[in-house]
């Protein structure tokens, strides 16, 4: 127990001493041995790590902004081709879903509420 | 490179689920087959072909995950999910073997004497082995939370340490109940004592050693870089499953070694 702690303690003082002359990197795998994901991360989570550092969500993993879906404020729909289907759910809680094929070009409104939503480029990484 | 609009994971066709079933299937047949007509082929083939499947296919997923970089965000949350599930699973196998116990030695029957331990039954001290068992398993427990702080701390030398540490306890808790299995006064054939004694403690001894190897399995991809401070799912699933372990041997100690003594 004692010479783990002491061991624990030279370690921490050996890394210390290493951090002081490497300030900017606390982790890493000059600093402690494990690398990070920003040294290792390799294909898709890769992609996904270096798109989220820039706020991007390429892939639609988080929840889609919210807009208010008036002429001034439309819902933006990213995709990938011209067109992309969208359902509608009215009023919070309804259960009949009002679906639509959104088109490129100018701004449609629901067939059944009105919301504006308007189809924007995305690109794809790859 | 990744030609698709989500960050899910389509796994590539594999042979392992196939080999994996009929593995099993080779394993329980050969396992009747042995009782009842004392032969081991079909027994010895279903192991051989369970284990080659669960090689492969976990060398598979890290290849997957930690190679090709599969394991997005959304991907690990299924794993860990998945992981919670299994565990829960093994809550409910246990769960039916307290059941059983308890509903024996509760109300013990006029064969058994009308008390618990049964009559002629000399049940193990908790107080020696068995309170060493749970000191070990504790500091296994430290130990392992001790190499998951190392790893994502990035010190690459505690977290082998610990990890080793946590490995050599689980080694040394199956070694002492190895010796308490041999050295006790009683059998699984002793009535319902010892049928609820052995099954529910040999069934958690297993999980031990299922458990151990998983550690010693990321200890070896610890040792040759598999995880990032960030990212170290498998030895997150191995940690949980480590102390769900300690925590089964809890309950058994209290309720069989300690009440039921």
């Amino acid at each position: 127990m004692a010479a783990r702690l002491l061991l624990r303690s030279a370690v921490r003082a050996a890394a210390a001493c290493r951090s002081v002359r490497t300030p900017a990197l606390s982790r890493s795998m000059a600093a402690g041995g494990i690398p990070t994901d920003e040294e290792q991360a390799t294909g898709l989570e890769k992609v996904i790590m270096k798109a989220m550092k820039h706020g991007e969500d390429p892939f639609n993993m988080m929840k889609p902004k919210h807009y208010a879906g008036s002429k001034a404020d439309p819902h933006l729909v990213p995709s990938i081709t011209n067109k992309r289907i969208v359902g509608c759910v009215c009023e919070e809680d309804n259960t009949a879903v009002v679906w639509f094929w959104l088109h490129e070009g100018e701004a449609q409104r629901c067939p059944s509420c009105g919301a504006h939503y308007k189809l924007v480029p995305h690109e794809l990484p790859h | 490179m990744a030609h698709q609009v989500h960050a899910y994971h389509m796994v590539d066709p594999s042979p392992w689920p196939l080999t994996g079933a009929v593995g099993a299937l080779l394993l329980t047949s050969g396992l009747a087959i042995w009782m009842h007509f004392h032969n081991m082929t079909l027994l010895a083939l279903g192991l051989i072909l369970l284990l080659l499947t669960m090689y492969q296919w976990w060398r598979d997923i890290v290849r997957e995950g930690t190679f090709q970089g599969h394991h997005t965000p959304p991907v690990q949350k299924g794993l860990r999910y998945g992981m919670i599930l299994f565990i829960t699973s093994e809550v409910f196998f246990f769960l039916g073997f307290f059941w059983a116990f308890y509903h024996s030695s509760l109300a013990p029957t006029p064969e058994l004497g009308g008390c618990w331990p049964p009559t002629g039954i000399t049940p193990l001290d908790p107080f020696e082995v068995p309170l060493l068992n749970t000191a070990v398993l504790l500091a296994s427990g430290v130990t392992v939370t001790w190499a998951h702080h190392s790893i994502m701390e990035g010190h690459r030398k505690e977290a082998i340490q610990s990890l080793t540490l946590t490995i050599l306890l689980g080694f040394y808790f199956t070694f002492l109940q190895a010796m308490e299995y041999y050295e006790a006064p009683f059998t699984i054939a002793d009535g319902v004592y010892g049928s609820t004694f052995f099954v529910a403690t040999g069934f958690h001894g297993l999980h031990v050693i299922i458990g151990s190897t998983f550690l010693a399995i990321c200890l070896l991809r610890q040792v040759l870089y598999h995880f990032t401070s960030e990212h170290h799912f498998g030895f997150e699933a191995a940690a949980w499953y480590w102390h769900f372990v300690d925590v089964v041997w809890l309950f058994l100690y209290i309720s069989i070694y300690w009440w039921g003594s």
